[in-house]
């Protein structure tokens, strides 16, 4: 059965961004409207919106999956499709579609209820010779086991919740003086986050790569893979900026990790888009670390040095078509980087800087792309995650990536929230990332200070502050200043807006 | 312009911005944006664009600015992304401030603020605890994410104001600190 109507059960740029291609395909689209954001953006661009903003539960809209399950057959919706995050990877929500004879554009059930369990997908890597970091073979049962794991795979070791994902549920732990608390940490962040409390424990390899694998397999067992994306800028397992290649790839070893994701996704059945993740260390051997069964945030990256839109991909194995091209029609072409920008006060630890956004505006060109579930006016709430945009720059290399990326970010100006923007310049700034030569360590040992601010910056800033200060006072004594109106600043006006 | 810079003759229109490390900015009659920079005196432009955003025009370098809190005399300005903090002082003013901080004992009562609206989970020490610079002290969670706060100070716990499932607000006192040992 052709897809002809589809469902997206999430919100923000992905959800704009899916709309995008159900439109190029001539899908009729719709999306949920809640109470936490009645004016999003991602409303606007669908075909059709169901409204959920009266509560029914406690659960929150988007995991509802009994609410969603109804409201898809209620209208008739051929197919879901579930983005990044909330049930992209809940196995009970794809059974459910499953059963009730709605399309899931992802892969089956019991694939994601295999590799979302991050000691099955490694029994699954391990029978099939993919190489793997020292661990607990299956979870464990308390703090006690983990200390005792630990002295034997030695210190050290990161705990990880078997259900995890996106860093959460995540510690590294360094001696066994901390071991329990942070296994309790971690399994309580887990119980909450993934309703799942179960974790495992890992040699942690202090400062890889973080190299993924883009695949995509049909359901007649061709699968191929679009090369890597390089996502070892993070902070505390948060990814902060991707690229495409990875700058410590040579081809024949792309060619070996690629063909141990395929090998990987072939055995467990898979279909649709899926990542494979793997560490690279600086001996350049790579560990399989966990497989994604979903679209992720960075797959933008992979589409402008692939031309290959993923999401219409996804769709057209969700219809049961099959691949249109084989490996060799693959060529990787250029360098593409994608700058997350997030809400967040990066001089303040990157805690969450909530708000309204009162102005964005961004360079548009051939060769920058912009997703974003943001405009003028949007509201940055607490209930979801603080992601702003995602700005990704291509070119024909990585050093004309990065050059075009310091201008783009240059002209990126967002007023009314706090952003990573600034970080973004410390990065491209750093010496050793233009060069290539960094791995996940970066943030914590390279990147001295995380934003960027130039010593005239600081200057211009205090300028401005008197300048504000000395206004007020002559207003204050009643003086009148004479005022190019339209041309320069009239500073009346500005205080008052900027108040 | 001629005539305004007449007009304050005589006057002090000299104005200090110490910067939160204590940097001083010394601007003379700032209203006439001109500065002294590194040994170069520059005419600076301060534009509002039709999209409203703010700028300052430097050496053909359109900087977006904003002004993201002020009480009274002190200072949060965004500029190109990050934000700085000034106090804007005269020169009497500064010199009066110098005095009293020089003066007065700073308080051995530390507090620690929630850095971000959140809820607590886990609050770790309670009346009487020693704790060190460094040390967490709650887990507060926030944007789906649980993070540890840690003590920004040495010393002994002097009163908890919050407990597990409270939910805060930014800059809400979570917990004071007697650090006069």
């Amino acid at each position: 059965m052709e897809i002809k109507s589809l469902l997206i059960a999430n919100r923000g740029e992905i959800a704009i961004r899916i709309i995008r291609t159900a439109k190029k395909m001539g899908i009729s689209s719709y999306v949920l409207k809640t109470s936490k954001e009645p004016n999003a953006w991602y409303l606007d661009e669908a075909d059709h919106i169901i409204d959920f903003t009266e509560c029914l539960s406690d659960t929150p809209e988007f995991l509802d999956i009994e609410r969603i399950i109804h409201t898809i057959k209620e209208n008739n919706i051929d197919a879901v499709h579930p983005g990044y995050g909330f049930l992209s990877e809940n196995p009970i929500f794809a059974k459910r579609c499953e059963e009730e004879k709605i399309t899931f554009i992802g892969p089956p059930s019991q694939v994601i209820h295999n590799m979302g369990n991050k000691t099955v997908a490694k029994d699954i890597a391990r029978k099939n010779n993919i190489p793997l970091l020292r661990g607990s073979k299956g979870t464990l049962l308390n703090s006690g086991y983990a200390s005792k794991m630990a002295n034997i795979i030695g210190y050290p070791v990161i705990l990880k919740a078997a259900a995890g994902g996106g860093g959460r549920g995540m510690r590294i732990v360094e001696n066994e003086n901390e071991i329990e608390r942070l296994f309790n940490m971690a399994s309580n962040e887990s119980a909450k986050a993934f309703n799942d409390s179960s974790m495992f424990i890992e040699k942690y390899a202090s400062k890889p790569r973080h190299i993924e694998f883009q695949i995509l397999a049909d359901k007649h067992g061709n699968v191929v893979h679009l090369g890597e994306r390089e996502c070892s800028i993070q902070r505390k397992h948060q990814k902060l900026l991707e690229e495409s290649p990875s700058p410590a790839l040579e081809p024949a070893l792309r060619e070996e990790m690629g063909e141990a994701a395929i090998k990987l996704a072939k055995a467990v059945g898979y279909f649709s888009a899926g990542t494979v993740e793997f560490l690279l260390d600086d001996d350049m051997n790579y560990y399989f670390m966990e497989m994604n069964t979903r679209i992720q945030v960075e797959h933008p990256v992979t589409e402008m040095v692939t031309g290959i839109d993923l999401i219409e991909q996804m769709i057209r194995i969700a219809n049961g078509e099959k691949l249109a091209f084989k490996q060799n029609d693959i060529n990787l072409k250029g360098h593409a980087i994608e700058f997350r920008i997030n809400a967040e006060d990066v001089q303040s630890g990157f805690s969450p800087s909530l708000g309204t956004i009162e102005k964005i505006s961004y360079p548009e060109n051939e060769y920058t792309r912009v997703d974003t579930g943001v405009r003028d006016g949007s509201v940055i709430t607490p209930y979801f995650d603080s992601m702003i945009a995602k700005l990704i720059i291509y070119g024909e290399d990585r050093a004309q990536t990065l050059n075009r990326s310091t201008n783009a970010i240059r002209k990126f100006w967002i007023k009314g929230t706090k952003t990573t923007l600034s970080f973004c310049r410390a990065v491209l700034q750093n010496r050793n990332f233009r060069n290539g030569q960094f791995n996940t360590g970066f943030l914590n040992e390279e990147l001295e200070i995380h934003y960027h601010s130039d010593p005239e910056e600081e200057m211009l800033a205090a300028f401005f502050a008197a300048f504000d200060y000395a206004r007020e006072i002559e207003e204050s004594e009643g003086k009148k200043l004479n005022v190019e109106k339209g041309k320069n600043i009239t500073p009346w006006l500005l205080n008052k807006r900027l108040r | 312009m001629v005539e305004k810079k007449g007009a304050r003759k005589g006057k002090k229109t000299q104005f200090i911005a110490l910067s939160s490390a204590n940097k001083e900015y010394v601007f003379n009659n700032p209203l006439d944006r001109q500065v002294k920079y590194m040994g170069e005196h520059m005419k600076l432009k301060l534009y509002e664009d039709p999209e409203g955003f703010s700028y300052v025009l430097w050496k053909n370098k359109k900087y977006p600015l904003e002004i993201i809190e002020k009480t009274q005399n002190k200072y949060t300005i965004m500029l190109n992304g990050v934000w700085h903090i000034f106090t804007v002082e005269t020169p009497f003013s500064l010199k009066r401030k110098k005095f009293l901080e020089s003066q007065a004992g700073t308080s051995a009562i530390k507090s620690i603020d929630a850095p971000m609206p959140g809820k607590v989970i886990e609050v770790m020490v309670e009346e009487g605890t020693e704790v060190k610079t460094g040390e967490p002290v709650l887990i507060l969670e926030a944007m789906k994410m649980q993070n540890e706060i840690a003590s920004h100070t040495d010393g002994i716990i002097k009163q908890v104001k919050v407990k597990a499932n409270d939910n805060v607000m930014k800059d809400d006192v979570l917990i004071e600190i007697d650090s006069s040992q």
